[in-house]
């Protein structure tokens, strides 16, 4: 396990995401102005309709060149532009905590990176991790809330404590909670639809379905970026262990010989595969990450390819 | 393989128990590093897959675990004392006599293998077989006994020597090798009888005496055992096929010179009966043939004749194998021409000289030339009385007494022989007394033995006619001296007939009578030409007689004198020895080494002693040897193994030592071969190879 201690988004990399805007493959309503089109017809240059004019209706939308062609009142009706909501959902449990860096970092990069992407686009933005902590999360919209959203997140995932220790309550760490749980909070929280994306490495011996399910039901365009370490991937473990899980304190026992080995890779294997096939299934977009990756790549070239950004 | 438990039952169980306990140990003491992970999620799901064989899973590819267990069950093993049943002699000191003679390279069995290998893996066997503290030594002997290893318990030792033993072709007496094993079973008492003083100090060390033989030697009698066990322990097996070649010999003919006749024996001494094809090589091209077809224990001779006049060099082979190869070749040579020295007295006579001195004469001879002077000398009394020429030729003049050699005398005759009357059994008085008498008066001895003048006076060398002109009209061409020679073209101004000896040979006639004549006398033949080829005329000069000298035939007779007449063409056959023998012979004076080839291919080099003397020891392989010096063969043997004990093929049933018989038998008790040692040093290697897999680990 090692903290990160690198910054999360480089000027650089700012510099580069500032060109960059969210996708979202579904139109949702909006709270405020924005720049995306929306259902709601209101004040754009993008012609929508036309309609009857109603009493009551603002009479600075009624088409005049009409009336006048045509003697009769009607509406002029544009499409709405208005704000996206964007969801970042990180997993913020202990097992997050592994690999150099740490998935956590490397999930917080990734949600800060989308952050700013669509602040920049004044989209609504929220960066939350899964438990209690998910609400002290702010809301942002614009450039200028960065700094916000980079001191929340710096508040995520202090020191790494000790799994072991019920006492440690100065970090968000001791709060393991399921992926389920975590969902189902943030959903009770926030009610708009929108984008979410949830990050995390979906270890969750409860299942990540019911979490998945929860997003999609509430009618969002979800997007899972799975974080995996090299070492999750190729463990460098060879003779007697005893594996103690970093969440649950859950021990196992295991030679670790290369028949063992190939047989974890070929269960990690089924693990995504399924876990793919769960979101294509449902046009949940799904999107593995190595740790190892430099998140340059990740926040530009990789997620643009996924779908992410454009 | 039997086993005799250390442990009683209680003390197996306990030892059966550990493996189980180790095992236990393993899986309640496995020492499992605590590694903390992101999640067990996926492990336990692979452990899951796992768990069906998850006991093996665990073992599996536990080295470590494995080593453990084999150290602890060869540990178990070992207290089981597992051993074989050996055999153990009665002695804890053996000595193993191994026959490594002639007869050891016959093959016995299918797979090719000798009889000496068969031998030497029994030895090694025997060897294998001893305890711990018991002693033995090795003798290998064949007509002589090498000490290969004296007593040592050092097995390696002992294996080494007798895989170094090879086999000879050499006859077999094994009196030597029992000698050295006696020396050391059997010490001689070095104490002084009856002195109190004086004890015996060396101690008498019984041993056990393991005859590694095919029994193929002579009885041996004058040889106590003492305190030495015989035991004759056969090699080889009881039948076999062999025919053997025991006697060759070739010789020149009696009456003909250029006659080659070969005698062999051909014999089986296989138990089979045997038919094979014998060839007779000439110089190694086939020249004769013949074919033997004999029962066991049957001989026949066999019989060749070639006319070869040079030195040819004969091997007789028998072109069937059998079991034994070594005896089915012999090879036998006519001895080279011999350099002979020859004494040439004369007034003075070019022709004699020049035709003495041609190539093929002088490649033949060593020609010393004196004048008739010389005879009165000390020198030549010496050299004449000893022998020193072969051939003396004395050319218009004559000893006063014929040397110990042959003569040729020309233009006189040899001198009458002092009065000889030892031929008289009856003669009172002993030669050198009447040789005596002889001298102080030559009358009275004449008078004592009228009998014997009579029988000196018809042997005489005499004139039968007065100098006179002479034509020659027979001559003998079978004598030797004569062959190739036409004389009939010869003319010859003056000479006169001769009277010969008894057993003279008339070689020419001319009508005067014999004008050259042959006869022997005491082993020497003198020859004598009644003849001049050159005279002196009154006034000094030199006259030609004859027109000989400038015929053709005048060096062929010349050579064929120095042939035949002073011996260097010698009628035998060169001398067979058998393998290994010194050969000592001598060549003509000079310091200058000799080459020695066998079979054409060059063996050694040997100087001769300043007498002329020249020892050959190298002779184990059977053959020609000749000894060159400058591409002239000055000397020539053959060796062959002839020897009917050595090619008798089966192995005898008993041996007789020391008057004692020994027969083939196992005077041997059955004794445990045991290896807990080697299990219990099995275990620490592999302990030791656990620690070294554990600490590369652990780095």
């Amino acid at each position: 396990m090692s903290t990160a201690t690198e910054p999360l988004l480089t000027p650089a990399l700012l510099a580069r995401l500032e060109r960059l805007e969210l996708v979202s493959r579904k139109v949702f309503r909006g709270r405020m102005k924005g720049e995306r089109r929306s259902r709601r017809k209101g004040q754009s240059v993008e012609f929508a309709d036309f309609r009857n004019y109603v009493a009551g209706d603002d009479l600075r939308l009624i088409d005049w060149n009409l009336y006048a062609r045509l003697d009769q009142l009607f509406l002029k009706m544009f499409l709405e532009e208005e704000d996206l909501h964007f969801f970042a959902l990180i997993d913020a449990s202990d097992s997050m905590r592994f690999g150099t860096p740490t998935k956590l970092h490397v999930a917080k990069q990734i949600a800060a990176a989308l952050g700013y992407v669509g602040m920049c686009r004044a989209d609504r933005v929220q960066v939350t991790v899964l438990g209690p902590d998910g609400a002290r999360a702010p809301t942002l919209r614009g450039k200028s809330s960065l700094h916000r959203l980079l001191g929340y997140l710096d508040t995520v995932g202090g020191p790494v404590s000790d799994v072991r220790s019920e006492n440690d309550l100065g970090s968000t760490a001791a709060h393991n909670i399921s992926l389920e749980e975590g969902v189902k909070e943030f959903s009770l929280r926030n009610s708009g639809t929108g984008v979410a994306v949830l990050i995390s490495d979906m270890m969750d011996k409860q299942g990540y379905e019911s979490a998945l399910r929860l997003l999609i039901g509430r009618r969002m365009d979800v997007y899972v970026i799975h974080v995996l370490t090299p070492e999750e991937i190729d463990p460098p473990l060879r003779g007697d262990y005893r594996l103690i899980d970093a969440e649950d304190n859950d021990q196992a026992e295991i030679t670790i010989n290369p028949a063992v080995l190939q047989r974890y890779k070929q269960t990690l294997t089924h693990f995504t595969e399924s876990l793919k096939q769960f979101c294509n299934q449902r046009s949940i977009g799904y999107i593995p990450v190595r740790t190892d990756t430099p998140i340059d790549q990740v926040a530009t070239s990789y997620l643009q390819s996924r779908g992410v950004l454009r | 393989m039997t086993w005799l438990p250390t442990l009683g039952p209680l003390g197996l169980a306990v030892a059966a128990a550990v493996p189980f306990g180790i095992l236990a140990l393993y899986f309640l003491k496995l020492r499992r590093e605590p590694v903390e992970i992101p999640s067990t999620f996926l492990w336990s799901r692979t452990i899951e897959d796992l768990h069906v064989n998850s006991l093996l899973q665990r073992l599996r590819n536990s080295l470590l675990l494995l080593l453990q267990l084999l150290v602890a069950l060869l540990a178990i093993v070992a207290l089981l004392r597992p051993g074989i049943r050996g055999n153990r002699t009665l002695e804890d000191r053996r000595v193993f006599l191994v026959d490594r003679s002639a007869s050891m390279s016959a093959i016995d069995g299918d797979d090719g293998r000798t009889r000496l290998d068969l031998v030497r893996e029994d030895v090694l066997s025997r060897i294998e077989q001893m305890q711990d503290g018991e002693t033995a030594m090795v003798v290998a002997f064949d007509q002589a006994a090498e000490t290969v290893q004296s007593f040592t318990s050092d097995r390696r030792r002992l294996r080494t020597a007798v895989q170094s033993i090879e086999a000879t072709n050499r006859r077999t007496d094994i009196l030597g090798a029992l000698r050295a094993a006696d020396g050391l079973a059997n010490p001689r008492r070095s104490s002084q009888v009856g002195d109190l003083n004086d004890v015996q100090v060396a101690e008498a060390k019984p041993a056990e005496l393991q005859i590694h033989s095919d029994g193929g030697f002579d009885p041996v009698n004058e040889f106590n055992l003492g305190n030495l066990v015989p035991m004759y322990v056969p090699a080889g097996q009881a039948n076999g096929r062999n025919l053997a070649i025991t006697a060759m010999m070739a010789g020149r003919g009696m009456d003909d010179g250029q006659r080659v006749e070969v005698f062999a024996t051909v014999a089986n001494l296989g138990t089979e009966p045997a038919t094979s094809d014998v060839s007779l090589l000439v110089d190694g091209e086939l020249a004769d043939a013949a074919s033997v077809d004999l029962e066991p224990d049957e001989q026949t001779g066999l019989t060749f004749e070639l006319q070869r006049e040079d030195a040819v060099t004969l091997e007789l082979r028998l072109d069937e194998t059998d079991n034994l190869a070594i005896d089915n070749a012999s090879y036998a040579a006519m001895a080279p021409l011999r350099l002979v020295d020859v004494l040439l007295v004369t007034p003075g006579n070019i022709p004699l000289e020049t035709g003495l001195k041609t190539t093929e004469a002088s490649s033949v001879s060593n020609l010393v030339m004196a004048d008739p002077s010389f005879l009165d000398s000390d020198g030549y009394a010496l050299d004449a009385a000893a022998g020193t020429y072969d051939l003396i030729i004395y050319d218009r003049c004559s000893p006063k007494e014929m040397p110990s050699s042959h003569t040729f005398f020309i233009a006189a005759i040899p001198p009458k022989p002092p009065l000889d009357v030892s031929a008289q059994d009856d003669a009172p008085e002993d030669a050198e007394t009447e040789r005596e008498s002889e001298q102080a008066s030559d009358e009275t001895s004449r008078e004592e033995s009228n009998v014997a003048i009579e029988i000196r006076q018809a042997k005489q060398w005499g004139y039968s006619s007065d100098l006179s002109s002479m034509q020659i009209i027979d001559i003998n061409r079978t004598h030797p001296i004569m062959r190739y020679l036409d004389l009939y073209n010869l003319l010859v101004y003056q000479g006169r007939a001769l009277e010969s000896p008894d057993g003279g040979d008339d070689l020419i006639t001319a009508d005067i009578g014999s004008v050259m004549t042959i006869a022997p006398r005491d082993g020497f033949q003198d020859l004598v030409l009644g003849f001049e080829l050159v005279g002196t005329s009154d006034k000094g000069e030199s006259t030609i007689n004859t027109n000989w000298y400038a015929e053709r035939s005048w060096p062929v007779f010349l050579l064929n004198s120095l042939r035949h007449l002073a011996g260097a063409a010698q009628s035998g056959g060169a001398a067979s020895y058998p393998p290994g023998s010194s050969v000592r012979f001598r060549v003509d004076a000079g310091t200058k080494p000799v080459e020695v080839f066998l079979n054409g291919e060059a063996l050694a080099t040997a100087t001769p002693s300043p007498g002329g003397l020249v020892e050959v020891t190298d002779t184990e392989q059977l053959g020609i040897y000749e000894a060159r010096r400058e591409d002239r063969i000055l000397y020539r043997f053959c060796v062959n193994l002839f020897d009917p004990l050595e090619s008798r093929i089966a192995a005898a049933k008993s041996v007789e030592v020391g008057y004692k018989e020994v027969n083939a038998t196992n005077d041997e008790v059955e004794s445990r071969r045991e290896y807990w040692r080697l299990l219990l040093v099995a275990a620490l290697g592999l302990l030791a190879t656990e620690w070294w897999v554990y600490s590369k680990r652990v780095a």
